[in-house]
């Protein structure tokens, strides 16, 4: 009894990590944690792309989910910006912020699909964009959400395009904010954030 | 030196607002108001050993890239990377209370408990954490009479393992060690430096890992307790993601994690469950029925 | 006075929506206090016994939904009042909140007098400003 040292490695330790075929096969393991484990394993397995896009809608275990977008993220590819990007619509609240956030990680291939979002029709998508661009580390976001101040139609859209652009807000952007407020008079909380924003 | 209008000159008011903004959203810590000569300073600091000349140049570099060495700098800079025997110890308390008790209930009780109760100190640097939490188990919690416990380390440096394992230490850390625990298991080995018993040396189990490396870390499995301290705050967005994902991996459903006193899981990952303690939060990994 | 003031987290991800609802909810008398997403929120929550939430729906790390289911499951219990607002007006929005445990959904952008009509009715009895 008291401080034990373990000794002999235990069998997994020692084991050759899970081969790709089963940790794609697990993902549709009945256990939750399996599959989790499996979804981390697939990090940087480009054939397992197809299967995790495939499968991040329907599972509803969130710490899979979770696994699953880490894995998809780190592969800053098209196909996994136009996979996510789809999730941005949907009515599942905690799917298109937990893909918003693991598009604001893809720098090389979100910019691509950035102009097809800022003209969607759905508002809501072009507020989750604007979710997107707030974080996503690239020279263009700034102009993208600048862009978005100046020319959507919707006000929700505005004022959350402003919140994005905010920290790294300068004088220049000072015209384009109070235009905002000219082309939605009635919304208070714009007119708010930009007399803020201006102070 | 520059002649930058930010450097020396302070922050302005907006300026303050937008990077103390910026810093909570990338690492979870906060600073008050109270802070900001603190902050200033710092920041004109990190902006002077940059290639840049003003705060604002400085802050978009920050902001657009996920290139580490700029927020590295400013992390060092801001928080307090030192580690001695016993710091932050009001955590120590909190698993001695309150965390082990509540692991031993689950585990079915004192008399009832199969299989050891397992702590890792991830990272472990020179090996202050798991030989501090050795000696306080040894010291003053009892039920380690009656079981067993397997206390491990691990680190991604070498460096600070090999001196981990060696465990001879200077008066600066050892300086919060009771007397009596320092005649007790630590003698002198010269230079002003004291070495931890054998005993205990042996009884800790060192690492070398990458807390992001998933296979690497599939070894680890079960742990009841982890400390993670001062360390995700260092990671990019994914990185932190993935490491959290590998230590939920390690602990056993139920299992406490500990990160350090001004970090909080909130800016990383949903997967743990906030718990309040007396001491301050913990998380857990949640058991299947409290999902 | 020995009141104690009404107690309010405000939940949003954005720094300007927070600032907006905050400095509204101070004027108005109610103590103020902020959560950057879903769990900050559960987190301050375990620690701080708020008299309302106003929780915004689209937020990282924990969408507003699971924020107020987390708020009334056992890991919190509050049985404090939730207002979402929300920029969504899809069809079954306003059932999930209530749902998850949401008392009242409003779909924004929510005038400054009716923040705070609906917040001080929503906290009417739990002190000043009642």
């Amino acid at each position: 009894m008291g401080l034990v040292r373990r000794n002999a490695p235990p069998p997994e330790e020692t084991a050759a990590p899970p081969s790709i075929d089963t940790l794609m096969s697990q993902l549709d393991d009945p256990d939750p944690d399996c599959r989790r484990e499996a979804a981390l394993g697939l990090g940087g397995a480009d054939e397992a792309v197809p299967a995790l896009l495939s499968r991040v809608a329907g599972e509803a275990e969130p710490a899979v989910r979770d696994a699953m977008l880490t894995t998809l993220a780190a592969h800053d590819t098209a196909a996994v910006a136009e996979g996510l990007a789809v999730h941005l619509a949907t009515d599942d609240a905690g799917l298109r912020t937990a893909a918003a956030e693991a598009l604001a990680t893809m720098p090389v291939a979100v910019p691509a699909i950035v102009p097809r979002l800022l003209a969607d029709p759905d508002h809501d998508v072009r507020v989750m964009t604007a979710m997107v661009l707030a974080d996503l580390p690239h020279p263009g976001s700034q102009t993208w959400l600048a862009q978005m101040i100046a020319e959507d139609e919707h006000p929700n859209v505005v004022t959350a395009a402003i919140d994005a652009l905010l920290p790294s807000l300068g004088p220049e952007h000072h015209d384009l904010l109070r235009a905002a407020v000219e082309r939605f008079p009635e919304d208070p909380f714009l007119r708010f954030t930009v007399e803020a924003a201006l102070r | 030196m520059t002649s930058a209008a930010t450097a020396g000159a302070g922050l302005s008011d907006a300026e303050f607002e937008k990077f103390r903004e910026y810093f909570y959203k990338r690492t979870g810590i906060q600073f008050t108001s109270a802070k900001r000569y603190f902050v200033d300073k710092r920041i004109d600091a990190c902006i002077r050993g940059s290639k840049f000349d003003t705060f604002t140049s400085w802050f978009a570099a920050l902001r657009l890239s996920e290139r580490s060495d700029l927020l590295q700098e400013l992390i060092n800079q801001l928080t307090v990377n030192e580690t001695y025997f016993l710091r932050e110890d009001y955590q120590f308390d909190s698993m001695l209370r309150t965390v082990l008790p509540e692991v031993l209930e689950a585990r079915g009780g004192l008399n009832r408990i199969v299989g050891p109760v397992k702590i890792l100190s991830l990272p472990c640097s020179t090996g202050e954490e798991p030989y501090s939490i050795a000696l306080r188990l040894l010291e003053e919690w009892p039920p380690i009479d009656r079981i067993d416990v397997e206390i491990h380390g691990a680190d991604i440096d070498s460096d600070v393992l090999s001196k981990a394992r060696h465990a001879s230490y200077g008066e600066r850390s050892l300086q919060r060690v009771p007397k009596k625990w320092r005649d007790k298991y630590f003698s002198p080995v010269g230079g002003g430096r004291f070495q931890l018993d054998e005993g205990i040396r042996g009884a800790v189990t060192l690492h070398q890992v990458n807390v992001c490396d998933t296979n690497a870390m599939r070894a680890f499995r079960d742990f009841d307790v982890v400390f993670c301290r001062n360390v995700l705050i260092y990671f990019d967005e994914l990185s932190s993601r993935r490491a959290a994902e590998n230590l939920y991996g390690a602990m056993r459903p139920g299992g406490y994690l500990f990160l350090g006193h001004s970090e909080s899981m909130s800016r990383i990952s949903p997967i743990f469950t906030p718990t309040r303690l007396p001491e301050g939060i913990v998380y857990q990994r949640p058991t299947g029925a409290n999902r | 006075m020995t009141e104690t003031p009404v107690k309010v987290l405000v939940v949003d991800d954005a720094a300007t929506v927070r600032l907006y609802h905050t400095s509204l909810l101070s004027e108005a008398g109610f103590h103020v206090e902020e959560a950057a997403n879903g769990l900050e929120a559960v987190e301050s929550a375990l620690t701080t016994a708020y008299d309302l939430f106003v929780v915004d729906v689209n937020m990282p790390k924990m969408d507003g939904y699971s924020c107020v289911e987390t708020l009334r499951s056992e890991t919190v219990g509050t049985p404090a009042p939730v207002l979402m607002i929300s920029t969504e007006d899809r069809p079954g929005d306003a059932d999930r909140a209530y749902a998850a445990g949401a008392n009242l959904y409003m779909v924004k952008p929510v005038s400054s007098e009716r923040l705070v009509r609906v917040a001080r009715m929503l906290t009417a009895g739990s002190g000043i400003p009642a």
